[in-house]
């Protein structure tokens, strides 16, 4: 490691003239190596005005929104999805091109905006979203100038946990973690290291984001043994796997873990652990190369509507950045208060945003693979 | 491979030594389509390979054998281990599968066609889709264990799963090798060995086995290699749990954002296939004299 640090002292963190080469010959690269970049400049090269190439996280827009939209703009989407901020980062750094809009988490819009990999956004299109986003979602510290990004969800990362399944009622990561020796291969974890990692240093009482080599080391080894009784790693359909019971919980998001407590009619619970955790916002972000960037800023304002917001929180389940009482009497009451879909301030105090260090990310992608291999 | 020399056919051998000679240009659009979408991305690779990643993703020209020493870690080592198994169990699995029934349909079948046809079916839906059905299939709770009184059994998410999921996606690719070279053959010197003397089996393992062989080689070949390279079965049915070279390189590739690191282990996986395919191509080079 030792020579990556004196690299980072002598060249700087970022700026490295590699633009050309990772436009053109990387994109060639990605193309071979994965497959699926071709999609995007295949599908790119379709887009027509009139369009709108929305890439976002899976399940993540209620189904509703979409014609809705059409049928007050005109314009259609096409829908493509990534499965983490790191596969949209890898994508649009290959040259993928044509993304009118896409909604990443804060700390990859961070990254992203250093990467000029961002348009900015023109606020003067977005009288919905001044006149009616709670302002303490304004100028985060991910994008202090408001520049690249409009806030379109945050919750936070726990568990759930089946209650007509098991006896305990765990309230922190310590009796979460316990589950799974008492029931082998009946829980899954996100299928991404920085919140299975992370959320294990809460429990050890370090920081979310510790890129400390001896607190990660300790982490390892409470994350080695738990391998064979993990049932799956899986972001994406696990929250389909413990509401049908083929799993009885699993580290996951706020919005899954009430989607589950909705498709079981409450039994089962989310918790965000008592020791802390994750707390997220995610964001629309009109990515380099949008053919449409009229539409990206349509779509936004569109749904920062009362109504199409509370439609889209109806079926997310998260939290929605639009001010409270524009909410109440779009939203139904019960998800306005439920603290799952909008924990309590307090709640929230506890818990870290994602900003995990370049070295701390090697170090966990190192510890990553062992836990994938043990 | 029998002691006895098989009889050679004069005719066909003649043909291809002093066969009509094309012009090379033909090989052209051949050689510019591996030259720029495979040569080139290779060539990215190795380039790649050699180089560090800092920040988030960024590349540092810094030519520097790095990666491969940080590769050089018997945790890696376990990995590309636990991909060769994965590719020889898909290998021979395919095979055990694979060969009676290619037999079947070139020697006794009535409707080949029908019947390749079904082999082939399956490639009409998405990979993707097919290992997603087998989530289902491999359930206890799936309704047809159930109605059996097999619902007792734990497959799903374990290496059993990848291993089956594995030999169910390739097994065209081995059938069809193994079909053109079965079909191709004479069964008359089946006949005349048994004739002579052997029992079916001996005239199995004495005639058919060596003049099936070209076809055995290829569709292993045709498995080998792309399951070493293989991602979703990994994925989907074993729950993500089990690092495989694939899995590791695009862990490399999206999660980790370290591209240098994830080109040297693409390029280890390339060096260890054109190992084996020097193999190969040795071994079939002794096999031409028993010719097909």
């Amino acid at each position: 490691m030792s020579d990556h640090e004196q690299l980072l002292a002598s060249i700087g963190e970022r700026r490295i003239d590699r633009k050309g080469f990772i436009a053109g010959g990387a994109a060639l690269l990605a193309a071979a190596g994965l497959g699926r970049v071709p999609d995007a400049f295949g599908a790119a090269s379709r887009g027509e005005a009139g369009e709108l190439f929305y890439y976002n996280w899976a399940d993540y827009v209620n189904p509703k929104t979409y014609p809705a939209f059409t049928k007050a703009t005109g314009t259609t989407v096409k829908k493509e999805f990534f499965i983490s901020n790191e596969a949209l980062q890898a994508k649009l750094k290959a040259g993928a091109r044509g993304y009118d809009l896409a909604a990443p988490t804060g700390y990859m819009v961070a990254i992203l905006a250093a990467d000029d990999l961002l348009t900015p956004i023109n606020w003067s299109k977005l009288p919905n979203v001044r006149r009616n986003i709670d302002p303490k979602f304004r100028k985060l510290p991910f994008d202090p100038q408001d520049r690249y990004s409009v806030p379109k969800d945050w919750g936070t990362t726990g568990f759930v946990y089946r209650t007509d399944k098991i006896k305990e009622r765990p309230k922190s990561w310590e009796q979460f973690f316990a589950l799974f020796e008492k029931y082998p291969k009946k829980f899954t974890l996100l299928d991404g290291s920085p919140e299975v990692i992370g959320s294990i240093a809460v429990m050890m009482g370090y920081s979310y984001n510790t890129d400390d080599a001896g607190q990660l080391n300790k982490v390892k080894d409470f994350l080695l043994p738990l391998k064979p009784n993990v049932q799956s790693l899986d972001s994406v359909t696990y929250k389909q796997k413990i509401a049908g019971g083929k799993a009885f919980g699993g580290l996951g998001w706020n919005g899954d873990g009430s989607y589950i407590v909705t498709k079981t009619k409450g039994k089962a619970e989310y918790v965000v652990a008592a020791e802390g955790g994750e707390f997220w916002v995610d964001s629309y972000v009109i990515p380099v190369g949008a053919r449409n960037p009229d539409a990206a800023h349509a779509w936004i304002n569109f749904v920062y509507q009362p109504k199409i917001n509370a439609l889209e929180t109806s079926y997310t389940y998260y939290g929605s950045p639009v001010k409270r009482e524009r909410l109440r009497g779009a939203l139904a009451s019960n998800i306005l208060g439920n603290t799952d879909v909008f924990p309590a301030p307090a709640v929230v105090k506890k818990l870290e945003p994602n900003n995990i260090s370049p070295k701390g990310t090697r170090l966990r992608e190192r510890i990553w693979t062992e836990f994938k291999s043990a | 491979m029998s002691s006895a020399p098989l009889p050679e056919k004069k005719g066909r051998r003649r043909l291809r030594a002093g066969g009509p000679r094309y012009p090379g240009w033909l090989a052209l659009p051949a050689v510019v389509w591996y030259g720029v979408f495979f040569l080139v991305p290779i060539g990215i690779m190795a380039v790649y390979s050699f180089q560090l990643t800092v920040g988030y993703g960024d590349i540092a020209y810094a030519w520097t054998t790095e990666n491969f020493t940080y590769l050089w870690d018997p945790l890696y080592g376990r990995i590309f281990w636990r991909t060769f198994q994965l590719a020889a169990i898909a290998t021979l699995g395919t095979l055990l599968v694979g060969f009676p029934l290619a037999y079947y349909i070139a020697r006794y079948a009535r409707r080949k066609t029908l019947l390749l046809l079904l082999v082939i079916v399956p490639f009409w839906t998405s990979f993707l889709i097919r290992t997603y059905s087998w989530l289902v299939i491999l359930d206890p709770d799936f309704f047809l264990w159930r109605a059996l009184g097999l619902g007792d059994f734990e497959i799903l998410y374990t290496t059993k799963a990848i291993y089956i999921g594995v030999v169910y996606n390739y097994l065209p690719l081995m059938v069809l090798p193994l079909y053109a070279a079965l079909e191709r053959m004479d069964w008359s010197l089946v006949e005349a060995a048994q004739d002579l003397g052997d029992s079916s089996f001996r005239a199995f393992r004495r005639v058919t086995l060596p003049l099936s062989l070209p076809g055995v080689l290829a569709g292993s070949l045709l498995v080998f290699i792309p399951v070493t390279g293989e991602y979703l079965v990994p994925a989907i049915l074993g729950g993500d749990k089990t690092a495989y070279a694939g899995n590791l390189i695009a862990q490399q590739f999206l999660e980790a954002r370290d591209w240098p690191f994830g080109a040297a282990i693409a390029m280890v996986v390339v060096g260890g296939l054109t190992i084996a395919l020097l193999v190969y191509a040795k071994v079939l080079g002794k096999q031409e004299q028993y010719g097909g």
